[in-house]
């Protein structure tokens, strides 16, 4: 692998990896509040952008640069798509097998096959409409128009697309605010008392069912985004199927930022990003390994340590 | 329906009812059972396309799939419920990519395949066997029935009780001497091994398997199946498995009606069974439907006599010194020295977040002090030390016999009593009366031998804080450590409790009790120790500690203990 191959591989992973960052970010936002993992947040990604296609474009869109109008509903009713997708992911599947905000007591089971019924069924929802195996998405944000020419030569002569940098800066600026939004304010407050003790911020007047359905809310939005970043990268095309593997790897990202920090969630999605360009670069491995290596991973770090790399979460003892 | 499709559904059906093992029985979610069956149908074909004959081609399959759920133990020590539904929808998924990935282990969309009818060669016995579609519908009955009638009656046996106290809670299982971790690998290596068997057999049938017929969504049809059953293991689990036969035509029939792809509308059907099968699971448990106690086959109702083991003199049992154990910036143990000897009753008490039951924890080897030593005196019998939870946690769907059988089997345990109990082995029936025995006189220790067959939820709170004690008592160990054990009980259940904690101390165990019920604290202790903010504020024989000037002010605002 050459320098300038190398160099390309790290630029992509870590536009890719703040994809990931922003996938996991909604489910680490969601396990810190509710210890629930939540199963059917890749499909709501992809959902989302589904969704804003059907509603603005309809069932056969084309990856030709879509006119203004277009282009601002596409970006307005992803995320909103996708907030009211996790929403009613929440009240349908996941909140009638919870034992209580904050508490793994109630079945575990209930809630993760109701989270997955919920991914399937908006994944073979969607299907029913897009009937074709994938489809190229039309990207809203313009970021190819960026340079003329819609690629940007590295140092040693590999060229990288325009809308690479675009994804990183626009996941960038969505990680911040998010940080801003989960870590500081009022919102926050609450959301970190919710999440250090649902029962006894409960007791001190703050709204946890209200804070924990603004949670579902606010990664159903980011998703969104995330996926009107990821969707329409030139030269590739979304299927309907694709939301798991997207999820997984946000789950991923999650583990390796060690479920607790939104900053470490981003810095888990980026090095996640990069291992797997890195894969896909190295003659040895290749492109078959894309979603191989990053399952593997995730098999493996849950098996070693279950509540992420870096925090540890207090097991409940009798 | 032709031969071929019974014949195919009832290999899946094996698989289901491996799955059934792991989430009925041991309350273990596994959602990636497809990975096993696909390890079993692409494993057998790989290595038969090796050169490897038939015969030993499926065993070696089936022992791969064992070795995955060997391993997906180690994970699971540290996973718990979600995480491992987590960890096994990872591998579902992982499976899928590595035989979407590599063409050469999965053929490709294709998949691979076989000549049909297989046809066993052994040129050593000089045989060989053909096996039609029909002799593969004998087959596949006859392996699922042998499963299910293993499965209810090793249910009624000493795996049945262990896997009782491994559903309500490992911690739980383990206080009552309960291996967990063994008992887990032998679930999931089953369940690894039925669904690889189902894969197997469903490859060897149909000549072929693809990637598509193992992928996560059969995982989910099975657990669909699986959850059907309700608490009708596992008998239900071939009711539900009916309904998931039935899925293919139907969605298929709708399909056609509606013109939508066939795929699409499985999958969406799917999704709605789901949900059918958590509502039903809602409805069944809110109506009790289907519970079944789970008592003791064998037994005569013989009297037996309290084991009266020769009371040693005093020796140290437990020693503890200097522990600490901090929870985040809080001390909840700030350097404790306590001894627990043999033939006493050592009380522990204090005002709430003194550390007492953290104490207990540590005590039991529950909690790893951050610092200090404990030390306990192995008993080469049976379990060392034996506890009893704060809250009440019973063993939904036991008899109060067969829980404290549960705790018996510690103090008797025998090798694979499980695999004598299942084929009935000479020994097996006198070990099941020898367990009964001990668990109806453990039960008369704590006047609750009348109710020896009644059903747990029907018992009076302090009758389950009783219960609870003798399960632990059972274990034969020769610590005894009960969290307030009189919480909830009665003034003549109190009086039956003292009685049974001086039995225990008169057999030589050390026990120790946590109690804020002052007057039941006099009554049954030999020595009392008060702490305070995680310290030891006074140790001794009661009536000195009593009259502590200290120990008045800090716990009791100077009012009389006597009283």
């Amino acid at each position: 692998m050459t320098g300038a191959v190398a160099l390309q591989a790290v630029v992509t992973g870590v536009s890719i990896g703040v994809v990931y960052g922003l996938v996991g970010l909604g489910f680490t936002l969601i396990y810190r509040l509710t210890r629930v993992y939540a199963f059917a947040h890749g499909d709501v990604v992809v959902g989302a952008v589904f969704v804003s296609v059907l509603a603005v474009i309809g069932s056969t869109p084309v990856a030709r640069a879509p006119s203004i109008p277009t282009s601002v509903g596409l970006a307005v009713i992803a995320p909103v798509a996708g907030a009211v997708l996790s929403a009613s992911t929440y009240l349908l599947a996941v909140r009638p097998y919870l034992g209580g905000v904050g508490t793994t007591s109630g079945e575990a089971v209930g809630w993760v096959a109701g989270g997955i019924a919920a991914g399937l069924a908006i994944r073979e929802g969607l299907g029913l409409a897009f009937t074709q195996q994938a489809y190229a998405v039309p990207d809203p944000l313009h970021l190819s128009a960026l340079k003329a020419s819609g690629v940007v030569t590295l140092t040693g002569g590999a060229t990288v697309p325009v809308r690479t940098f675009g994804v990183l800066a626009i996941g960038v600026v969505v990680a911040v605010v998010a940080h801003e939004v989960v870590e500081r304010g009022r919102i926050g407050l609450a959301l970190r008392a919710t999440s250090d003790d649902a029962e006894a911020a409960a007791l001190l007047g703050v709204p946890i069912e209200r804070v924990v359905l603004v949670a579902f809310l606010v990664a159903g939005l980011v998703a969104g985004i995330a996926g009107l970043l990821a969707a329409p990268a030139p030269g590739r095309s979304l299927s309907v199927d694709a939301g798991v593997i997207l999820g997984l790897k946000g789950v991923t990202a999650a583990l390796l930022g060690g479920l607790g920090s939104v900053r470490g969630v981003l810095v888990g999605g980026v090095v996640l990003g990069i291992v797997e360009q890195f894969t896909v670069a190295w003659s040895h491995l290749g492109a078959a390994y894309v979603d191989v290596v990053p399952l593997a991973i995730l098999v493996v770090v849950i098996a070693v340590r279950p509540e992420g790399l870096r925090r540890r979460v207090p097991e409940p003892v009798l | 329906m032709n031969v071929i499709e019974v014949a195919g559904d009832l290999y899946l059906l094996l698989a289901a009812l491996g799955l059934c093992i792991s989430v009925q029985y041991a309350d273990l979610p596994i959602l990636g059972q497809s990975a096993f069956v696909a390890v079993g149908g692409f494993g057998t074909l790989q290595l038969a396309q090796h050169g490897f004959p038939l015969g030993l081609a499926v065993p070696l399959s089936v022992l791969m799939a064992c070795l995955g759920g060997f391993l997906l133990e180690l994970g699971a020590v540290r996973l718990h419920g979600a995480s491992l539904a987590l960890a096994t929808w990872g591998l579902a998924w992982l499976v899928a990519a590595v035989l979407a990935a590599f063409p050469s282990v999965s053929g490709g969309s294709q998949g691979l395949t076989h000549e049909t009818p297989v046809r066993f060669v052994s040129h050593w016995l000089g045989v060989a066997v053909t096996i039609t579609p029909t002799a593969h519908l004998v087959i596949a009955a006859v392996l699922c029935g042998i499963v299910l009638l293993a499965l209810h009656r090793l249910d009624r046996g000493p795996v049945g009780l262990d896997l009782a106290a491994v559903r309500a809670g490992p911690a739980l299982a383990a206080s009552l001497g309960v291996r967990v971790g063994a008992r887990r690998r032998g679930v999931l290596a089953a369940t690894a091994a039925l669904g690889a068997l189902g894969g197997a057999g469903s490859a060897l049938l149909l000549g072929t398997v693809a990637p598509t017929d193992v992928s996560p969504l059969l995982a989910v049809q099975l657990l669909i199946a699986v959850l059907l059953a309700g608490s009708l293991r596992p008998w239900g689990v071939v009711g539900g498995f009916a309904v998931i036969a039935a899925l293919p035509h139907v969605a298929d029939a709708i399909a056609t009606a509606a013109g939508a792809p066939p795929q699409r509308v499985r999958g969406a059907v799917t999704a709605c069974l789901l949900v059918l099968a958590l509502v039903l699971r809602g409805v069944l448990r809110r109506f009790n439907v289907g519970v079944r106690l789970l008592g003791l086959a064998a037994g005569d109702d013989r009297d037996v006599a309290v084991d009266e083991r020769a009371p040693a003199r005093p020796t140290t049992l437990v020693q503890a010194q200097g522990v600490r154990v901090a929870y985040g910036a809080v001390n909840a143990l700030d350097g404790i020295d306590l001894e627990l000897r043999s033939g006493e009753v050592h009380a522990l008490v204090g005002p709430n977040g003194s550390g007492k039951s953290t104490l207990l924890r540590v005590l039991a080897g529950a909690v790893r002090p951050d610092s200090g030593r404990v030390e306990v005196t192995a008993n080469p019998t049976a379990a060392d030390v034996a506890r009893t939870p704060q809250q009440t946690v019973l063993l939904s769907g036991l008899t109060p016999l067969a829980q404290a059988a549960v705790g018996a089997r510690a103090s008797m345990s025998v090798t694979f009593a499980g695999l004598r109990h299942l084929v009935a082995t000479p020994s097996s029936a006198p070990y099941a009366r020898a367990l009964a025995s001990r668990a109806r006189q453990q039960l008369a220790v704590v006047g609750l031998r009348h109710r020896a067959v009644a059903n747990p939820a029907v018992l009076g709170a302090g009758e389950q804080r009783l219960l609870q004690v003798a399960r632990a008592a059972a274990t034969g160990a020769n610590v005894i450590l009960l969290d307030e054990p009189a919480a909830g009980t009665s003034a003549s259940e109190r009086t039956l409790l003292a009685d049974a904690i001086h039995a225990y101390a008169g057999n030589g165990a050390a026990v120790c009790i946590v109690e804020h019920d002052m007057r039941f604290v006099r009554q049954v202790s030999d020595r009392m120790t008060v702490l305070d903010a995680g310290r030891v504020l006074a140790s001794g024989d009661p009536e000195t500690v009593r009259r502590d000037a200290r120990v008045r002010r800090a716990y009791l605002g100077d009012e009389d203990l006597t009283r």
